[in-house]
């Protein structure tokens, strides 16, 4: 009867172990905000392109070498999802910081103000990633030329009329992450790029 | 089938039933030494009297906001903070229901930013507001309304299902409180004293509709309707956290509904000065979430309006729980001593 058991035991012991990699619940480094699957990790990894080569690239150019819609500021590549430190400190300086911790987690999401345009991460072990990039004013444009104040026209003409509404915005989405504009009237009020790691 | 049979299957099953509970045991998060946010729920059901005036319920922004020693100490009432990270509109609808199983406070002070949210967010908070509360009819609901589409009933009813991948990251907590557990909060609330001063809190990113979600009105209205039906003021709060962002336009909501509902709805956000608060020295995170000299402000501030509008007793001369509470202040006091002790400004 022993061996019974303990057979029995070790075969719960094999079931219970035999799929230890699933997604961890409770991490104390993970980002709450920006979700507990570890998922996320892999979908991190492309270091921003700071533009060492020298070459004078069009904004344009420099975002198709990129995946999903980029931001551009000078001659700074900004992918969602991209580890977030070469890209801070090919910026610069920025005007603002702030940090904000996750309730409970130890995870701290940061925001980079940087006058015209908000920089957010949110934080992997220890390595920060872009979760989005809010442009605040029209000093500054995405690649294909829409800023704030554009027409819906101007939108349509740039991205296509594929897009979907999730909760009034207007989103198109593109390898993995999504750009986001609020319409006031006909004109542009809010651009918006944004990871879907937190979505998931 | 003999009875020696019989015997021996009973004996197995109970070897491996025991076996089954006790890694469940060893393998669920304590909450005790890191993350201790996800032991409050359950904390609440070790309090030997449960003969609260006033219940909190909410999420981060009461349980760190706010001071029941104080309440006892400046205005002789008794409370309790039933709060939990992230803690969603529909959770603290079944945690007021689960509550009212135990007592019926007077007042139930509800923190409003929970609404916005109108759709389950994320499993690791689910687990902390959910695992915690006694099983219950409420307690099901709880996680049939919160759970997200990852989530099963079945690995709330059996834990081990889901932690079972933790025997990884086993730590010395772990064994140490396999079957015994610590005291993290004083009647529910997070005590921090350090300081971060507030500085550069960005302001809100421009939404495309502000208006509240169906889901989240739904349960406020459950809220509202149970209270009433058991004779309870419920008190709508914003407390005062500078993040995240709280919009104009949802605060016009929530003053609103407390119109129509005549509800006492307080924005201690916009009360700040007049409660006193410093964000350079009252916030131990940014502005976030005060730390002990802020929340002890705000609560000072709260149970002013509490003690005028609902003319609560003053309940001192109750020597059974003047006697608890003073049983608390020594470990509210040593827990200040522990953390270094009040900071000058």
């Amino acid at each position: 009867m022993k061996k019974k058991v303990l057979g029995m035991m070790l075969g719960m012991a094999v079931v219970l172990t035999g799929c230890a990699g699933s997604t961890k619940v409770i991490e104390k480094d993970t980002a709450a905000a920006g979700g507990e699957s570890g998922a996320q990790q892999e979908a991190a990894a492309e270091t921003a392109d700071a533009d060492g080569d020298g070459e004078e690239k069009t904004q344009e150019a420099a975002a198709a070498e990129h995946k999903g819609y980029v931001f551009v500021y000078n001659d700074v590549t900004i992918e969602m999802d991209a580890e977030a430190a070469p890209i801070v400190e090919a910026l610069g300086e920025p005007a603002s910081y702030f940090e904000a911790p996750s309730c409970a987690f130890e995870g701290i999401d940061k925001v980079y103000t940087y006058g015209s345009f908000e920089l957010d991460t949110y934080p992997i072990e220890g390595t920060d990633y872009v979760s989005s990039v809010v442009i605040k004013d029209d000093m500054v444009s995405t690649p294909e030329g829409i800023c704030i104040g554009s027409s819906r026209q101007d939108m349509e003409g740039a991205y296509g009329t594929q897009w979907s509404d999730e909760e009034g915005m207007i989103v198109y989405e593109k390898d993995g992450m999504k750009l986001c504009f609020i319409l006031e009237g006909n004109a542009i009020a809010s651009i918006e790029f944004r990871s879907t790691a937190a979505d998931q | 089938m003999t009875r020696q049979k019989i015997v021996r299957i009973g004996l197995s099953a109970s070897v491996i039933g025991i076996s089954l509970i006790l890694l469940q045991r060893l393998l669920v998060p304590k909450y005790v030494t890191d993350v201790v946010e996800g032991r409050m729920i359950a904390e609440y059901y070790e309090e030997s009297d449960k003969d609260h005036d006033v219940i909190f319920i909410g999420d981060c922004e009461v349980y760190e906001n706010f001071s029941p020693q104080v309440l006892w100490d400046d205005y002789g009432i008794n409370s309790y903070i039933r709060g939990s990270a992230q803690q969603l509109v529909w959770q603290s609808y079944y945690l007021l229901e689960d509550t009212l199983r135990y007592e019926q406070p007077d007042v139930v002070v509800f923190n409003v930013l929970a609404m916005k949210y109108n759709t389950p967010q994320n499993e690791a908070y689910n687990r902390m507001s959910l695992e915690g509360m006694r099983w219950s009819w409420s307690k099901v609901l709880s996680i049939e309304a919160s759970m997200t589409e990852e989530e099963n009933l079945i690995e709330y009813v059996f834990p081990l299902l889901r932690y079972h991948s933790r025997w990884q990251e086993l730590g010395k907590d772990d064994i140490t409180y396999m079957f015994r557990t610590k005291q993290v909060s004083f009647n529910g609330y997070y005590m921090r004293t350090d300081i971060k001063p507030a500085e550069n809190v960005p302001e809100g990113k421009k939404l495309a509709d502000y208006t509240f979600g169906d889901n989240a009105y739904l349960y406020l209205d459950k809220m509202v309707q149970l209270c009433k039906d058991n004779g309870i003021r419920l008190v709508l709060i914003k407390a005062p956290s500078l993040y995240p962002y709280w919009y104009d336009e949802w605060d016009e909501q929530m003053e609103q509904y407390a119109a129509q509902n005549g509800l006492l709805y307080v924005n201690l956000l916009e009360a700040a000065d007049e409660i006193g608060l410093d964000y350079s020295r009252d916030t131990y995170d940014g502005g976030l979430h005060l730390n002990l000299y802020g929340a002890e402000k705000t609560t000072r501030y709260l149970g002013r309006i509490l003690q005028q509008e609902y003319g609560l007793a003053d309940r001192h001369q109750d020597a059974r729980l003047e006697a608890e509470w003073q049983a608390k202040a020594a470990a509210y006091e040593a827990e200040i001593q522990r953390q270094g002790g009040y900071k000058e400004p």
